[in-house]
């Protein structure tokens, strides 16, 4: 390219962009990340208000669901410790006892994992044991109609 | 002299890109361990597809293989069942025992699997799901090692592999001596 | 029998391929046209064959030919037949038969377009497209073979993924495709100006048209992605900067910014380094694309599942990149500009700065992206970072990305005088003032949206301007007002359908600001009869009712919404429970409008009947995302008309 008296303004430009840039990453970086923890991780030295991702298996017998405030609570464990995750509103569909679940959120200062987010994959390969739609299927459908809506 | 290197920045550049994606092959996503491991292994009695009875109380002293699949599985569970076979009866003689769970499947359809498969370990359908339910059985196939003091040591998720069947196998029966 | 066909078919178009690559260099470098013509033939015969390997496996998925495992794991007995068909490529083995057939069509096209009029580029064209295709067919071969067998024959099939049994799957991968393979055609042609020598304009104006219709379908596959997302997952979002998302939208970025810079390199005869460096860019990220959503590298919610393919695509891509660019590094004296830049504020200035910006969109989404690998490399914490992250960066980038919309257009060349300032930008900067002070005063507090609005207005306001003026100058010289009107669009339909696709860009961004800014959500539950109140529309709960519906048992909810005292629909959002599938499926019933979309999506429920749970959500202005869409399909349609005689 050719010198001339444009050069150092595009270049100033340029970096400038580049500058305002890698500040706005950073500044961003920092606010929103989110650091992947098990539960003995996450118990080992829990930081409260800061963002976790927390992966484990959900705790047999430890869901509650209140439909009426939509209040879930539950255990998330990974086989050494387990945490007690509340959440508001329902959860995913994937979402069960005895499953695979991880959780996005903040440890709260009073013991326990809030959790903003569930989420759940879904895995191509591995198969699901599914209800067999004889049995349990016809007494749902059973039961619903002998409601009339 | 420097305005002639700068254009090979270009493709050095592209290097440290690619050799970080390649790095991601490397790392292992985080697997969901299982809460069961190094637990005592939940006993169970079921009839075998052939009518025995199949029970894991008196498997005490041998190293175990519980295999959980179904006949509507695939393509997984019909990978891993030649394996399965092919290994029960290279390591049979050695004490070792190969159960196969049947679970959420119909009777016709899991003896019809069992055949097209040839199948001689004990296999048995799992009826109200209990067995599965105790070891957390989230998927099929799901299969468990347990050593012989009746403690599962491994739980493999997916199908079974003959290098992961032959490297557990082979810990625990070391362990027996 | 079929299966060992289609087998077949795939390795030796793999074989062919790589001949018909061979051919067309040696027929590039040696001016040996008997050599050349066998490239073509070769060519040919490679669509053929991949034409017959999708007929065969489209035939497998409607015969239910469950030997073939990829068929076994998609489709079942009680899959209606036109879903039978789009599970073709509902799965990973699929995807790549429809992405080579893709490129195998647009290779025939190229060499039957291209063949008299690119006497000097188009051998090495070839040679890179056949390159390419032959990449695809042997990884097709060899790690992804879609005829793999069963080796026992299921009784009956898996089933498609339920979540993929929709009209907007139909067509998201098609469009994406044919955006993705099209960027292959102007690589293939950047690459061989390289090999040539004649990195001049030649191989700019043979793909400018190949350039805007692949920009256009990513375009459209983007917008059908985020269409899908919104109203089947149930999350009321149509972007979640999702990996496999991000992988799309990369592409996009700096296929966008490839439009622009060619068009300085057209008049001024600068950039040419730049727009090389650009295409290579934009092809290496479909290719990134590919191997993000397959190799299992990044974790995301929506993966294909892995294996050894991860590698193969890696490995093609180091490829492409170091062979391009040590191409490119070669022939840098070659690629000097001609002109130069002359002033700060000018149309080249304002293009330049627009690409800039969408590089550094670009980088930051790519950061973004690949952020857990780096930490966990660098750290050994695994760190992502997540939708605010690029939400918070972009934003701004995007903000003065529509600013220069409204700019670049209008600006002089070379050096923009006051006058030239003032005549096309005071009435705009005013009006887009005064609607900023108008949405202020209707009650909008957020800065950041009155200032995307406002600027929407604005670059509304110079498309106006410049339209009108156009016009006027037309009517002056004696035409009449229609036909003046139609007049400029036809003539100067490049220029014209390049403001016809910016305002639909206007239009999307009116949407997403909106639906950003305004939307409200809430989520209760209900007994029969109870009601949920949310942004002046109530929710009554009616009740629950179950039945078998084929291929899946449902139970759908009623809820009668009104608003005030007029009765506005009735919704019925379900829960779909598939034989196959380890969970229920949420299906999400919505009613789309101008402004308002209600969106309600059934959770939990009592066995009996007698009570839910349901999410209400009021989504604003989502529809004005679609309906740019459409825009942008009329405004390509008008940009890539023959050109007519060229007024200067």
């Amino acid at each position: 390219m050719n010198r001339g008296p444009i050069r150092p303004k595009i270049v100033t430009g340029i970096a400038a962009v580049a500058l305002a840039l890698a500040y706005m990453i950073y500044a961003g970086v920092t606010q929103s990340a989110v650091y992947f923890v098990t539960p003995a991780e996450l118990t080992a030295a829990p930081r409260p208000g800061k963002a976790y991702r927390l992966g484990g298996m959900v705790e047999k017998g430890s869901v509650r669901w209140v439909a009426s405030t939509l209040d879930l609570s539950f255990r998330l464990s990974d086989g050494q410790t387990t945490v007690p995750v509340r959440h508001t509103g329902t959860p995913p569909d994937l979402f069960g006892e005895g499953r695979g679940a991880v959780v996005e959120g903040r440890w709260t200062t009073e013991g326990y994992f809030r959790a903003a987010r569930i989420l759940a994959k879904h895995s191509e390969e591995y198969k699901a044991p599914h209800d067999d739609p004889e049995p349990a299927y016809r007494e749902l459908m059973k039961s619903l109609r002998s409601n009339p809506t | 002299m420097t305005r002639r290197l700068i254009r090979w920045l270009l493709p050095a550049t592209a290097l440290p890109v690619l050799a970080l994606l390649a790095y991601g092959f490397r790392v292992n996503h985080r697997d969901i361990p299982s809460p069961l491991v190094n637990r005592p292994a939940a006993r169970f009695t079921l009839t075998s597809y052939t009518g025995e009875p199949m029970s894991l109380d008196v498997q005490r002293g041998h190293v175990v293989v519980v295999n959980f699949w179904a006949s509507w599985c695939y393509p997984a569970c019909y990978e891993e069942a030649p394996v399965l076979e092919r290994n029960w009866r290279a390591y049979r003689d050695r004490g070792v025992v190969v159960f196969g769970v049947d679970i959420q499947d119909k009777p016709e359809a899991g003896r019809k699997f069992i055949a097209d498969f040839g199948l001689t370990f004990p296999n048995a359908l799992d009826p109200t799901g209990r067995v599965s339910v105790d070891y957390g059985v989230y998927g099929v196939p799901e299969t468990f090692f347990i050593d012989a003091e009746g403690r599962v040591r491994a739980k493999h998720v997916g199908g079974v592999t003959d290098a992961v069947f032959r490297r557990e196998v082979e810990r625990l029966l070391a362990e027996r001596r | 029998m079929i299966p060992e066909l289609g087998h077949g078919a795939v390795l030796v178009g793999a074989v062919v391929a790589l001949y018909g690559a061979a051919a067309a260099a040696a027929g590039g470098r040696s001016g040996r046209t008997a050599l050349l013509a066998s490239a073509q033939y070769a060519a040919l015969a490679v669509f053929v064959l991949v034409s017959a390997v999708l007929l065969l496996l489209v035939y497998a998925f409607l015969t239910c030919d469950f030997s073939v495992r990829y068929v076994a794991m998609n489709t079942n007995l009680a899959t209606p037949y036109y879903y039978r068909i789009t599970a073709v490529w509902g799965a990973l083995e699929g995807s790549l038969v429809l992405w080579a057939w893709l490129l195998a069509l647009y290779t025939l096209i190229v060499v039957l377009r291209h063949r008299t009029s690119a006497r000097e580029l188009y051998p090495w064209a070839l040679t890179v497209m056949l390159s390419v295709l032959s990449f695809f067919l042997l990884v097709m071969t060899v790690a992804a073979p879609v005829f793999a067998r069963l080796s026992a024959v299921p009784a009956d099939g898996r089933g498609l993924n339920p979540l993929l049994e929709d009209s907007g799957m139909i067509t998201h991968p098609v469009a994406l495709y044919l955006g993705f393979t099209g960027f292959t055609v102007p690589f293939a042609f950047a690459i061989a100006a390289l090999a040539t020598g004649r990195v001049g304009d030649r191989w700019i104006i043979l793909t400018r048209r190949w350039t805007i219709v692949a920009w256009y379908f990513l375009s459209l596959g983007l917008l059908i992605g985020g269409w899908w997302s919104y109203h089947v997952l149930g999350w009321g979002g149509y972007w979640a900067w999702d990996p496999v998302e991000n992988a799309a939208f990369m592409p996009w970025l700096t296929g966008t910014a490839f439009l622009h810079s060619v068009m300085i390199q057209e008049r001024r005869r600068m950039l040419k380094l730049w727009n090389i460096g650009l295409v290579i860019l934009t092809f290496s990220l479909t290719l990134f694309g590919t191997f993000l959503t397959r190799s299992g590298v990044i974790a995301s919610v929506h993966a294909f599942s892995q294996g050894a393919i991860g590698v193969f695509f890696l490995a093609f891509l180091a490829v492409v990149v170091l062979v391009s660019l040590t191409l490119l590094a070669w022939r840098w004296d070659a690629l000097a500009a001609e002109g130069e830049l002359d002033s700060v504020i000018s149309r080249e200035s304002a293009f330049l700065l627009n690409n800039v910006l969408l590089v550094a969109a670009t980088f930051t989404v790519f950061f973004g992206t690949v952020f857990p690998l780096l930490s966990e490399a660098v750290r050994g914490a695994k760190i992502s970072v997540g939708a605010p992250f690029f939400n918070q960066v972009n934003v701004p980038v995007f903000l003065a990305l529509i600013f220069l919309m409204g700019v670049g257009p209008l600006i002089a060349w070379r050096r923009a005088s006051g006058d030239n300032l003032r005549r096309n930008f005071f009435w705009p900067v005013v009006v887009g003032m005064l609607s900023a002070t108008l949405f202020f005063a209707l009650g909008v507090r957020s800065a950041l949206t009155v200032l995307s609005l406002a600027l929407t207005v604005f670059v509304a306001a110079t498309i106006s301007v410049e339209y009108v003026r156009a016009t006027r100058a037309r009517v002056r010289t004696g035409s009449q007002l229609l036909s003046a009107m139609g007049g400029l669009l036809v003539r100067h339909n490049r220029r014209y359908g390049g403001f016809v696709i910016h305002l639909g860009i206007l239009v999307i961004a009116v949407g997403i600001t909106g639906s950003q800014a305004w939307s409200l959500q809430r989520e209760a539950t209900l007994t029969r009869g109870e009601a949920v109140e949310l942004a002046g529309y109530r929710f009554q709960f009616e009740g629950l009712a179950a039945r078998e519906a084929g291929t899946h048992f449902l139970v759908e909810s009623t809820f009668k919404v009104t608003n005030g005292r007029a009765a506005v629909d009735e919704l019925r959002p379900a829960k779909k429970f598939y034989r196959q599938e380890q969970s229920p499926i949420a299906h999400v019933d919505y009613r789309l409008g101008f402004v308002d979309d209600l969106y309600l999506v059934l959770g939990d429920f009592a066995r009996d009947g007698s009570e839910a749970t349901v999410k209400v959500q009021v989504n604003r202005m989502v529809s004005w995302i679609w309906f740019g869409g459409l825009i942008l399909t009329l405004g390509t349609a008008l940009a890539v008309l023959p050109e007519r005689k060229q007024t200067p």
